[in-house]
Formats: structure tokens, sequence, C-alpha cells
């Protein structure tokens, strides 16, 4: 007997393709610069349909308080774990847009190490230069809106007593049903009736609208969807979503600002 | 007519470069840019002095030779030519003309306006070719093509690989060459066999050649000379998820070029 008859598997290693390694189609096909815009593309066409989400269901701030309030409860109780599986998975998307935009804007610009004296354009669009530039005003807003609405941590609204201010996380309301929830009516109200407030939502809103004039109608081409003949239809679709994402979020502020909405 | 010129001048890759004013009178209208250069050069080398040096050819808009970027635009303010095909004309008497290279990490500068464009030939040598013997010429119509893909093909392999997309582009990003010369091959039936391979080498070449990523600004359609659209990209990265998937299908991937 041999010595290496005492192996347990005396023909070595069992033969694998370099194929069947799943890192190399990651670092191959996620690696590269198309790749990489692919998942942009992907990542910013998730959180548009987050966005239009969103709006939708904040239109319930026009049909009044009972609609607003029920719907807020549903989310945050009814449908129970799920919503910290929204939530990780939203962030996920969140983070992953926008640390692989960042990181192709870095390559790009190292691509062009010494720029033009002169600069011009021929057909390129101001949304279109300035996507990284939109993208952070729109990543800071989100923080701010969290720190706002979700966590109430920049505003308060006046206390009924008159001494210092009440949290809005601490606003209350009774359902029709007799269940007592949070008050996200009341909470919204306050929010926009405050100028600088309002200021800071319009502006955002104006600047997301010019990231995604751009964005949608980009991704559509970076997904391979779009030919020369349906170049405008991707246009129009773009357009179109950031208008309405625009109009609807727009609305609620306005509503309170004139008093259409109101306490 | 009458220009003030302000050409980029520099006398070897390591050396500082500046922008240089030279004013050119004597010019007509129906000149093309280049001769215009070659009318600053007659007198430069008369004065004792270096001529500008720029890349030329056919001068007539079919080798892409003529690199160079007027006013902020790769090959001038004209659609669908190249600098020799640029004339004068296109210019109001008296004009100020910025004259630079293409400025990219994958155009090396040589000297002036000449850039290196190797970069190119590379991105074609990992994989824009057919692996077909040639043999015998093949009977005519044995092979049948649509025409809307004989088209298609014919539109992008009027790329003479200029350039002029990866120098207007914000991004540097040579996708618009990239794209006619991957859509031009996967659209005929002698190429397609390779597509999914052919489309993954190539890409990998154009990144590691230090090109940018395609935002879809669309600078270079304006630039191409030979007006390739920017939905040639919009195939390139069809014909990339198509792989992808193939290669995850299959396990194919066998990492780039
Ligand atoms: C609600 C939030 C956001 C939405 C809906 C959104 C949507 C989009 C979409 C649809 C695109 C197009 C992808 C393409 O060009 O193919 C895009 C691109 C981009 N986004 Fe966003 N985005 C958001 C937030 C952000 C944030 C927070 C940042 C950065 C900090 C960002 C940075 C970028 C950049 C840099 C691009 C250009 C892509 C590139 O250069 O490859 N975005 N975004
Ligand atoms: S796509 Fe147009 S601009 Fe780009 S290299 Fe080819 S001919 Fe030149
Ligand atoms: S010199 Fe050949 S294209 Fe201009």
């Amino acid at each position: 007997m041999s010595a290496t008859s005492a192996a347990i598997n005396p023909k070595g290693p069992r033969l694998r393709g370099s194929a069947s390694n799943p890192f190399d189609w990651l670092n191959t096909y996620l690696g590269s610069s198309v790749g990489q815009k692919i998942l942009v593309a992907i990542t910013g066409l998730l959180l548009m349909s987050f966005a239009v989400t969103h709006m939708v269901g904040n239109l319930k701030m026009f049909s009044g308080p009972e609609s607003i309030n029920k719907y807020a409860y549903f989310l945050k109780h009814d449908i129970g774990a799920w919503i910290w599986v929204a939530r990780a998975g939203l962030f996920l998307v969140f983070v992953l847009h926008l640390s692989v935009a960042l990181s192709l804007k870095t390559k790009a610009m190292a691509a062009r190490p010494v720029g033009y004296a002169y600069n011009n354009s021929a057909q390129a669009t101001p949304q279109s230069k300035t996507m990284v530039q939109t993208g952070i005003v729109v990543g800071l807003f989100i923080i701010f809106h969290l720190l706002h609405y979700t966590f109430g941590m920049v505003h308060g609204i006046p206390a009924a007593d008159g001494k210092g201010e009440r949290n809005y996380l601490s606003l209350t309301y009774k359902l029709d049903d007799g269940v007592v929830v949070h008050d996200v009516y009341k909470m919204v109200v306050a929010g926009f009736s405050t100028g600088w407030l309002s200021a800071i939502y319009l502006i955002s809103q104006m600047v997301l609208f010019i990231h995604l004039s751009h964005g949608i109608q980009s991704s559509l081409q970076t997904l391979g969807l779009v030919n020369r003949r349906f170049l405008p239809v991707a246009r129009l679709i773009g357009y179109g979503t950031a208008g309405v994402i625009f109009v609807g979020n727009v609305a609620i502020v306005v509503a309170v600002w004139v008093g259409w909405v109101k306490m | 007519m009458k220009f003030t010129l302000h050409i980029w001048r520099q006398p070897g890759p390591n050396a500082r470069g500046q922008m240089v004013t030279y004013n050119v009178d004597d010019i007509t209208g129906d000149m093309s840019f280049l001769e215009m250069i070659d009318v600053l050069n007659e007198r430069l080398i008369k004065d004792g002095v270096e001529p500008v040096a720029f890349d030329h050819d056919c001068r007539e808009g079919i080798c892409g030779s003529c690199a160079m970027m007027i006013n902020g635009l790769a090959h001038g303010p004209e659609r669908g030519a190249t600098t020799c095909q640029l004339h004068m004309r296109s210019f109001k008497n008296g004009d100020n003309i910025y004259v630079e290279p293409w400025r990219a990490k994958g155009f090396p500068l040589l000297r002036d306006l000449v850039v290196d464009r190797s970069s190119f030939d590379r991105i074609i040598q990992s994989g824009g070719f057919v692996n077909v013997n040639t043999g015998g010429a093949p009977d005519g119509n044995s092979l049948p093509i649509p025409k809307a893909d004989s088209d298609k093909a014919m539109d992008a392999a009027q790329c003479i690989g200029c350039g002029a997309c990866a120098a207007a582009c914000p991004n540097a990003s040579a996708m618009l060459f990239l794209s006619a010369k991957v859509g031009h091959l996967g659209a005929m039936p002698q190429g397609e066999a390779e597509q999914s391979d052919r489309v993954r080498k190539m890409v990998a070449t154009h990144d590691r050649e230090g090109f940018g990523h395609c935002t879809f600004i669309g600078e270079c359609e304006a630039a191409c000379p030979k007006e390739i659209s920017t939905e040639f990209i919009s195939g390139l990265n069809r014909d990339y998820i198509g792989s992808a998937v193939k290669a995850a299908v299959k396990g194919e991937a066998r990492g780039g070029a």
C-alpha cells in the first residue's frame, strides 16, 4: 500500500470549471461600466416607483384626517413585520443607487484628467449634466424629510397650554372605530403651515423633478428599452412621471399653505 | 476672411502645454478648416516657428484622422461633418476660434493637436471582428438578410473611429463608438453567433482603456460626423444584459476579454 491510498479522495479535489465561480460573473458583469450603469438605472426606477406610491398615498390628506391616519396606521401596524422588510429594501436600494452612481461619476471624472479651455455643448440638456448635483440635493432632502416627519426632530407644534412645544410623534387621533392612532394629519398641517419648512419642500421637489426628468428617460435607454422611434415616448414617460410626482407632492404643501387643508 | 486662432501647443507628451494665439488673414470661405491651418503653418515655417501638429489623411471625411475640438465642439459647429469637411464659411469674419486636442485619458496627447488613439484599435482587437474562414466567395443570395437588418448594420458601419464621441462626452465615454462596432456586427448573421462574447469583451476593454460610462447625455450623437444614433448604445446595453443572462444560465463568463 502506497502512502497516498490513505487520502480521503485519492483523485484530488473534484474538478470545477472556473466559470462555476459566481464571483467571476459578478466581477465581470457588475464590475463593468455598463453593468454598474444598469444597476443605477434599476435602483433609480425602483426609487421612482416608491416616490409615485408615496405621493399617491399622501393624497389622502385631501380626504381628511380619518383617511390619512387610518392609512398610516395600516402601514405601520396592520402589515406587521413587512414594514421592516420594505424599509430595509428601500434603504438598500437607496444606498446602492447613490453609491454606484457616485463611484461611476468618480471614474468618469478620472476619464478626463485635463479639461477643455473652451466648454460648449451641442444638444445636452442642463439636467443631464447635473445628475450628481441634483441627486445629492435629493439625498440630503430625504434625510431631512425623515428627521422631520419620521423622527419628529426638526420642528414641534405649540402646546395647548402655550408652554413649550409638543413633539409631532405625541399627537394622537381617535379613529371612527375608537382606535387611538398617531395623528399624521395634524403633523403634516403643522409642518406645512411653517413657511421655511414649506419652502424647503417646494425647492426639493423642484430638484427631484429635474433629477427625474433626465433620470427616467436615461434609465429606459440604459435598460435597452428604447430605439430611435421610441425615444420621444421615453422622454414623455420621463417628464410625465416626474411631473406627476411633482404636482402631487406640491399640491399637498400648497393646499396647507393657502388653507384648503387645515386643522 | 480674418480669424484669431487660439490653439493648444504642447511640444511632447510630458511637456507643459498652453493655448497660443495666432492671427490669420487671406482666408476664403471655401477653404476647409485644415486648409486654414495649412495657411497658418506655412507662415509659421517661414517665420522659423514649429508648425502646429495635427492628424489628417484623406481630407474627404472618410478616414477619421482630423481630430480637433473647435470652440468646444468636436469637429466644429456643423452636424455630420469631420474637421476636413468643415469650411470657413461656417464662421463669421473676425471670429475667435479655440482649437484643442481630444481630451480623454484613453487618448494620451502626443503633440499639439495629435493624440494617440490606439485605445480604439485595442477595443476592436478584443472583439470587433467575425471569426470565420473566408474561403471562396459564397453564391449570391445564399444567405438572405432582411433589408432592415442590413440597413441597420450599414448605419453602424459608417463609424470611422474618429473619437469625436469620446472627446465630446462629458463622461469621456467611448460608448457610441463601441456600440456602433458591436451593433454593426451583431445585426448580421455572420456576427450574431459571437455577439454575447463580443459585447462582454469589448465593454471590458473600453473600461480598461480608461473611458467613462454612458449617462445618455447625447453629446456624442451631435458630435459624430457619421450621425450614429444613441439608439445603438441602447442596443449595446440590451446585448449586454442578454450576455449576462446567457453567462449566468450557461456558466460561460470567463472574466472580461
Ligand atoms: C428619490 C430619490 C431618487 C430617485 C427617484 C432617483 C432616480 C434616478 C434615476 C431614475 C436615475 C437614472 C439612471 C440612469 O441614468 O440610467 C438616476 C441617476 C442618478 N442618480 Fe438618482 N435618484 C434618487 C436619488 C439620488 C440620490 C440621493 C443620489 C446621489 C447622492 C442620486 C444620484 C444619481 C446620479 C449621480 C445619477 C446619474 C447616473 C450615472 O451617472 O450613472 N440619485 N437617479
Ligand atoms: S461613433 Fe461617430 S464620433 Fe464616435 S468614433 Fe465613430 S464616427 Fe467618430
Ligand atoms: S482627414 Fe480623413 S476624415 Fe478628415
